[in-house]
This record gives structure tokens, C-alpha cells and sequence, in this order.
């Protein structure tokens, strides 16, 4: 399946995947996510969670832009792009990274896989080939949007890595977190990478369209003893909050979509400093970004550990005086695996230390009536679980 | 130490005049032409109107200037054309036409509203325009100068000044005029350069700018042209400029988002504190300098300058001395003009905006001697091809033919933008180095992010037709560069 004509004329495209999870979606739950649709829930949401956390979920993540870029300058390319550095990038190595236009401000993350010198791929949230054509404009480069001829799972959970050992993908549990490589699964060749967005042990598996059933059938053949589950978007949601990942246009409005330019947010407010290298010689908003870091910035992103558990969405977060507003949450959610009430959001800079108090104030609903609730914060850092699987090499088989 | 304090990429006149200003306050300067000749696009030119009279005296430079009026020749299919002449006053004085009087008494009360609007402009031409957004007192208090400038036309003045300023130009004839020549002819002088049509917003804005960089409308040759070139080179080797001709720039060397060198083509590299492009800005960034230390969304700005080109240029030897049909042997020191009307050009600019073969070639043209220089539009830049030049010569000679009663050609020479491009390096061929339109005038010429005279590029400046004030032949693109440069070493 080689689907490009995305058009409001025809319904939703379906992904390689679609007749598999079609079966498993009872909830007929579908997410509308770049033209393609995919499960929200398959059954409930806290159920695959459950399974991500516990055995193993797998999500389709097919819609995600994919891009290719190829020649002599691509690593000259990426290297301008995003604010990291890529100098000493290796091949079969994922760099998670950022890129700003010329303000500093971000334009989306995502991940880049390098396969060598002259070749990499890039995977992010929203479309980015004019932005990267733009980038590209004196260097010899071929950026190609090659989303709908790889398809994608998300496979994660402490079972992953044991299930894709005895389906023998050869010294799976030595491939190291960030790294990627080609791998054979129920005689199919694909790619494995070690990334994901749960924070959890987990892999990413890039097959092409055609390869996808015989993929998606080769993870579930262990069921009648690991129980995996076909985990929809609102599960990733709750593991992703959990790990502390920002997703663009959730937890910042992208620069080339925010209509409003205080609505756009620099990596520093982001609290991702630690991926801006202002080292090297140059990339896109270098100047901006030096700027702020030397004044510092007036709010950031962090975790928050809200008391009670009432989840705290869409809250409008206070000074404890309750006299004026300081900032707002973007994500929150009960966390089953950490028992409390977790939430991300942006304060002043007054309350970006660690430890600070605030107040977030939460209207929850109940039986077409709002309970206020003035639910007492602390700061906290975003990165709620860490898990120590995650990173473990060998994995866990 | 290097030997230059600063390098001049292209020995065009604003290079020159760049010079000029630079060296008399000591700085060394090397020029480096990349033609035989220094001049670049003035020798597309075929008078020199409006060149500053302010840097003449600046620089002390006596330009012979031509005493006599020439006159403005309306040409009509049906040979009864219209003949004009700016007086002293500069007021317009009817020799001949047969539009009737109300129209010609709109027309002259037109052009001078126009005067008026232009010459509040014209304030705008000697700064180096506000920066937006910088916060900076002297920005905010130069922005609040030119608003008051406006102001101080008066409540009915301003009004209508802001009323047309984005109006086409079109509109604003059809509402005053009805006679067909007197309105192609001043369409004819708002849309020349740019790529606009008389029916494009913003045509009658390039009309009051190029009154206000000439100093009126009609005027005539205020200076020889042929000794412009000649006296600014002879003025800056007086003053210790080293010019370099046949030295093609390849990179502009940078350091650390700093400019410190030129590589040429033959691998000479020059080092120098500053480097002041004279080249168009989109040469100036892509080929020059190289995207690699640029922003993405500067590059976004700077790819979407409007550069195309539209103008031919026809140079014809004749067996003798033209003699144009009905008009007398004393009234040929002229500037004729064929545009016959509004349609007509609108569906001239049809070429343009379809990238198609123009039907209805508009042009301007004088003689010297037997040599006639015309401009032939809309002949558009065009993309991964070539123009069909031969049938384009015949089809120029075709529309000159009704016209003149000797054609007798000894030679036929034609410059495309795509040639004028190539031998004058002007992105698109373009007259301006980019059209004078509202959003790249001023602070928004060339582009936001570059406009001053600066870069991003520590000690790389811009003094070329694309900067602030913009195209013509009137220097003073150099002269505000030079004077930003030496504002920013204080």
C-alpha cells in the first residue's frame, strides 16, 4: 500500500495494520492522526496501559512523517537543522532532537536515525518538507516525505524485548537504547529500533507495507502466555505523561503553527537545555537561543505532584495567595503505576525551583456539575518514572 | 593586518559611490569588478535621471549636466501622438495633443499631487530606514519622524495620500481620465521596472517612488551619462581606491558569523575587515555567501524577493537618423513612448503573469545619432529555457515599423533578463534588484532581517540597488551604506 492522495474527498486512510487492529478494536475508537486513522481504544485505555506497563503494548504508529534525506551534505544538513550536534554520530544510531526557526523558537521534535554519513531519516509529529526544503536550499541534498511507504509499531513494555528474543531477532537484548538495525522476525527483514515514547523498556519496528501483517501476527504468536495487548493513542498518552515526553502542539504550540508569537516556546522554556549545543558553528535560531539563555527564561515546563486525585486538566495553576495566576497545565492524568496525581505545565519563573508550591485550581466534573477544588501542587521534575529496564543493557528477556 | 579595510564586491555605480564616501574618510577600500568594465547595469540605462545631485556636491564631482528639456512622445497607432514637455516649474506643457483640455488640466493637476506625495517620500531617501521591533529609542523616534512627515501633509492630503498609496494605478486614471494615451502613458511610467500591470496594487506607490528617487516625473537629462561612471572611478582612484576589474568574487569568507575575506574565482584570497556587497541580495546569500550560516527563516525571506525581470533592451544601428512619422526634425531629442492604453498593457503583462508570448509589446525609446535604444516589455525572465531572441527582434522591429519612416536597420542587438542576468549577475535580470513594492521598500528592503544596509553576518553590508532606497541609477544606496559602515565602527 503505497497511499499518497490524502484528500477530504475519500474517508480516512487505513493503514498497513488496519485489518489487524480493526479486529481488536471493540471500541471502534478511531483516532483521525495525518490523514490516516488509527485506534484511540481498543477496549479501554487504563487495560492497555496496564499492558504497556506489565507485559507489552503494540501501537500502530504508521501515521507519524517520515522523512529521508540523502547526499553529500546531510549530515552538514542536520547539523544546521536541529540544535544538537551530530558530529560524532555514528550509523545505526537515533538522536532525539529539536529544531527552531531563527528565533529560538521550537518548530518539532523528533527522531533521526542515521543509516550512514550520506543517508538519514527523520521522524517527527507534524510535517516538516518545507521547513526542511527550506533548511536544505544550498546544500546538496534530496529530502524525500517517505511516511507512507514504511509502516510503523511502537513496541513497549518489559515483555518487548523477550518477545522479539524468542521470535529471534538475533541479540536483540544487546541492541543499546538509541540504537537501531536490521533484524529478521517470522522471515521477514525490518528494522528494530531501540526508542520509544513510554519511558519504558520498548522498540519501534519499521517494516514495509506489505511485510506488516505477517509483523503485527509474529508479536502476538507467544499470547496464550504473555498476554500482549494492541494499545491505542489514549494509553501511549498516559505512559508518555509519566516519562515527562512533550508532544508538539499538546505541550507547546509549534512556531509555524502559533498564530499568537507569545504562544511559541524556546527549549530552554521547554526545559530541554541540555539538547541545545551552542558549541556548534551554527544552526537555525543559534543567535535567539544564545539570547535567552543568557536572560534567562521568564517561564518553564515542569512535573507537577498534585494532591488528591482529581486529575488536574486544563488547570489554570495560582500562587498560593490564590491572587495571580502563574501558569497552566497542559497535561495531567492519575498515574496507576505511581498511585498519585501527576500533571505538566508552565509556571513563572518565580516557581521553577524545585520544591516550589503552587495551586492549581481543577473543576471536576461531577454529574453535569463542577466540583471546584483548589488542590495544593509541588514542583516536581517532569521525568515522573524512571525505570531502570529502560536503559538496562543487556535488556530484559 | 590585512592590506584593505574594507572590500567592494561589484564596481557598479553604487560600489563606486560606496567608495567614494568610505575612502574620503580614510578607509582603504579595494573594488572588485568581476566585467572588464565598472558601471554594471548603468550601461543598460539610457539616461541618467535623477542620480543625486546631494552626493555630486558631497563627493565634488561635476557631472556636465545637459541644459535643454526634451520632450515625452505618446505614441499613437493612428500617428496623431501626444507631445509633452516639463518646464522649468516643472509643469506640464501640452505641444500637442488630442485629448481635450479637461483631460489634459486632470492630467497636469494628477502628476502634481503625485509631486506632492513624492516629495514627502523623497524625505525617506537619505536615512537609513528604522529598524522594526528592536526597541531601540532611535529606531522608535525615526519611525515617529516618518509618520509625522505624512501627517504634516494635512487632514485631506494624508487621507488621500494613504487612500491611493496601495491603490493601482488603473483605478486611480479611469476614475480621473479618459483619454486612452494620456493614461497608458502615465501607467507606463508607474509599472516600468517592476513586475506589476497597471492594473496590480501597489503600481501607483511605484510611481510616486520613482518621482521621488528622479526628482520629477518628465524631467530630462539632468546630467551627461556617459561621464558618470568615468568621474566616479577617476574620483575614487584619487582617493587611493585599488580596482580590481575581471575579479570574480567566488565566496565571501566567513569566520564565527563574521566576514573577514573574498575568495576569488581564481583562487586569490583577500582578506579585509569589511566586505560591502554590491552584488543583488539574492546573489549576495546564495551564491556568495553560502546558506550554511543563515537562519531558515531568512533564507524563507530572502528566496522570496521578487526578482523577475521583465524589460528587454533593443539597441538598433540605422543607415541614417530615425525620422519618426509626424513628429518634427527640432522634437526628436525625445523620449517616445508606446503604451497605448490601459487594456493594452494589462494584456501586455498577461506575458508576464503567464509566462507566455507577448502579443502586445509596449517600449520606450530615444536615439542617438542612428542608433536607437529601446526598452521592449513585457518580455518575462524566464525559467530552464531561453527566449526565442530572433523572432523576439523581429516582432520589436514589427512594433517599431508604423512608427518610423527609415528603418533601414544595419544592426539589431537584443539584451533578455535572462542575458542581462547573465552579464550584469542581476538575479532575474531586474532593473531594481528586486520590484519597489510597499513590502520591500524601506525597513522591508531587500527583507525583513536584512534590511539597514546590514547582515547577520558580522562586517558583511549590502550596498546595492536592493537596499533602501532602492533601483535607478541615483547612488544613494551606496552613500547611506557608507554611512551606516561608518556609524556601526564609531
Amino acid at each position: 500500500m503505497n497511499q499518497t492522495n490524502i484528500s477530504y474527498k475519500q474517508p480516512l486512510l487505513e493503514t498497513p495494520f488496519h485489518a489487524k487492529t480493526q479486529e481488536r478494536c471493540y471500541a471502534h475508537d478511531w483516532h483521525r492522526w495525518a490523514g490516516y486513522k488509527v485506534a484511540k481504544q481498543y477496549t479501554s485505555a487504563e487495560l492497555e496501559y496496564t499492558a504497556i506497563r506489565n507485559t507489552a503494548g503494540v501501537i500502530d504508529i504508521t501515521p507519524m512523517h517520515k522523512y529521508s534525506v540523502q547526499g553529500k551534505d546531510a549530515k552538514k544538513f542536520i547539523n544546521k537543522l536541529i540544535t544538537r550536534n551530530v558530529d560524532n554520530i555514528q550509523p545505526k544510531q537515533v538522536v532525539y532532537a529539536l529544531w527552531c526557526n531563527e528565533d529560538g523558537f521550537v518548530v518539532d521534535d523528533g527522531t533521526i536515525f542515521c543509516f550512514d554519513e550520506n543517508n538519514f531519516r527523520i521522524c517527527s509529529g507534524e510535517r516538516n518538507l518545507n521547513w526542511f526544503e527550506d533548511t536544505a536550499i544550498g546544500f546538496d541534498v534530496i529530502i524525500e516525505d517517505i511516511s507512507h511507504s514504511i509502516a510503523a509499531l511502537a513496541f513497549q513494555g518489559p515483555l518487548s524485548c523477550k518477545i522479539l528474543h524468542m521470535l529471534n531477532a538475533k541479540n536483540i537484548e544487546n541492541l543499546k537504547p538509541f540504537c537501531f538495525d536490521q533484524f529478521t522476525i517470522n522471515n521477514q527483514e525490518i528494522t528494530i529500533s531501540r526508542t520509544g515514547f513510554s519511558g519504558d523498556l520498548g522498540y519501534e519496528l519499521w517494516c514495509e507495507p506489505l511485510q506488516a501483517h505477517n509483523v503485527w501476527d509474529a508479536l502476538f504468536s507467544f499470547n496464550k502466555d504473555y498476554k500482549i495487548l494492541a494499545a491505542g493513542l489514549d494509553a501511549l498518552e498516559m505512559v508518555r505523561v509519566e516519562a515527562g515526553f512533550i508532544v508538539v502542539n499538546a505541550d507547546l504550540i509549534a512556531a509555524e503553527h502559533a498564530l499568537r508569537p507569545n504562544r511559541m516556546r524556546t527549549p530552554y522554556e521547554l526545559g530541554l537545555a541540555w539538547m541545545v549545543n551552542l558549541d556548534k558553528e551554527f544552526f537555525s535560531g543559534k543567535e535567539a537561543l544564545i539570547k535567552q539563555k543568557n536572560k534567562g527564561v521568564e517561564k518553564k515546563l515542569i512535573g507537577l505532584d498534585v494532591q488528591g486525585d482529581k486529575p488536574a486538566v486544563g488547570s489554570v495553576l495560582y500562587n498560593e495567595s490564590k491572587n495571580k495566576d502563574i501558569g497552566i497545565v497542559t497535561a495531567a492524568m492519575w498515574s496507576p503505576s505511581l498511585k498519585s496525581n501527576i500533571a505538566m505545565g508552565y509556571v513563572d519563573k518565580e516557581f521553577m525551583k524545585l520544591g516550589s508550591k503552587v495551586l492549581a485550581e481543577i473543576y471536576h466534573p461531577e454529574e453535569l456539575e463542577y466540583r471546584k477544588i483548589w488542590a495544593q501542587c509541588k514542583v516536581v521534575k517532569k521525568q515522573f518514572i524512571t525505570l531502570e529496564r529502560r536503559n538496562a543493557v543487556p535488556a530484559l528477556i | 593586518m590585512s592590506k584593505y579595510d574594507a572590500i567592494i564586491i561589484g564596481g557598479g555605480h553604487n560600489g563606486l559611490v560606496c567608495a567614494s564616501y568610505l575612502s574620503k574618510k580614510g578607509y582603504k577600500i579595494l573594488i572588485l569588478e568581476k566585467n572588464e568594465n565598472l558601471g554594471g547595469l548603468v550601461h543598460c540605462a539610457s539616461s541618467l535621471k535623477g542620480f543625486s545631485s546631494k552626493i555630486l556636491n558631497d563627493l565634488k564631482i561635476n557631472l556636465p549636466t545637459l541644459n535643454y528639456k526634451s520632450y515625452v512622445v505618446a505614441l499613437h497607432s493612428d500617428q496623431q501622438h501626444t507631445i509633452l514637455q516639463e518646464n522649468d516649474k516643472n509643469n506640464i506643457n501640452f505641444i500637442q495633443s488630442s485629448a481635450n483640455e479637461e483631460n489634459q488640466k486632470k492630467f497636469s493637476s494628477l502628476i502634481n499631487k503625485y509631486k506632492l506625495f513624492a516629495s514627502t517620500l523623497s524625505n525617506f531617501m537619505y536615512e537609513v530606514p528604522p529598524r522594526l521591533k528592536s526597541g531601540n529609542s532611535e529606531d522608535t523616534w525615526k519611525l515617529i519622524k516618518m509618520g509625522w512627515k505624512i501627517r504634516k501633509l494635512g487632514k485631506t492630503n494624508m487621507r488621500e495620500f494613504l487612500r491611493i498609496v496601495g491603490l493601482n494605478i488603473a483605478d486611480e486614471l479611469e476614475d480621473n481620465l479618459s483619454d486612452d494615451t494620456l493614461m497608458g502613458l502615465l501607467a507606463h511610467e508607474s509599472i516600468l521596472g517592476s513586475n506589476l500591470g497597471p492594473r496590480s496594487p501597489g503600481s501607483i506607490l511605484s510611481l510616486l517612488y520613482r518621482q521621488a528617487m528622479q526628482n520629477g516625473l518628465f524631467t530630462s537629462e539632468q546630467y551627461d551619462f556617459h561621464q558618470l561612471i568615468p568621474s566616479l572611478e577617476k574620483n575614487c582612484i584619487n582617493q587611493g581606491v585599488d580596482i580590481k576589474i575581471n575579479a570574480s568574487v567566488k565566496k565571501i569568507i566567513t569566520t564565527n558569523n563574521q566576514a573577514t575575506g573574498v575568495i576569488l574565482k581564481n583562487e586569490e584570497k583577500i582578506d579585509a575587515g569589511i566586505i560591502i556587497s554590491n552584488a543583488d541580495p539574492k546573489t549576495t546569500y546564495f551564491d556568495l555567501l553560502g546558506t550554511e550560516p543563515l537562519d531558515t527563516d531568512f533564507i524563507r525571506r530572502a528566496k522570496n524577493i521578487r526578482t523577475k525581470g521583465n524589460i528587454a533592451k533593443l539597441s538598433i544601428t540605422l543607415k541614417d537618423k530615425p525620422i519618426i512619422k509626424n513628429i518634427e526634425k527640432e522634437k526628436m531629442n525625445a523620449k517616445f513612448i508606446y503604451a497605448p492604453g490601459i487594456n493594452y498593457i494589462e494584456r501586455s503583462f498577461n506575458a508576464s503573469k503567464y509566462d507566455k508570448y507577448n502579443e502586445n509589446l509596449c517600449f520606450e525609446f530615444h536615439h542617438c545619432a542612428n542608433v536607437i535604444a529601446a526598452n521592449i516589455y513585457y518580455v518575462p525572465y524566464v525559467k530552464n529555457t531561453t527566449h526565442a531572441k530572433e523572432s523576439l527582434i523581429q516582432q520589436s522591429i514589427n512594433s517599431l515599423k508604423p512608427f518610423i519612416s527609415n528603418l533601414e536597420i544595419e544592426n539589431a542587438e537584443l539584451l533578455t533578463p535572462n542575458e542581462i542576468e547573465e552579464k550584469y549577475h542581476v538575479t532575474g535580470g531586474h532593473w531594481h534588484h528586486g520590484d519597489l513594492e510597499i513590502d520591500q521598500m524601506l525597513m522591508m528592503r531587500p527583507f525583513y532581517g536584512s534590511a539597514q544596509y546590514a547582515t547577520p553576518i558580522k562586517n558583511l553590508y549590502l550596498c546595492s540597488a536592493g537596499t533602501h532606497p532602492g533601483g535607478g541609477i541615483t547612488g544613494i544606496n551606496g552613500r547611506n551604506a557608507a554611512k551606516k559602515i561608518m556609524g556601526d565602527k564609531k
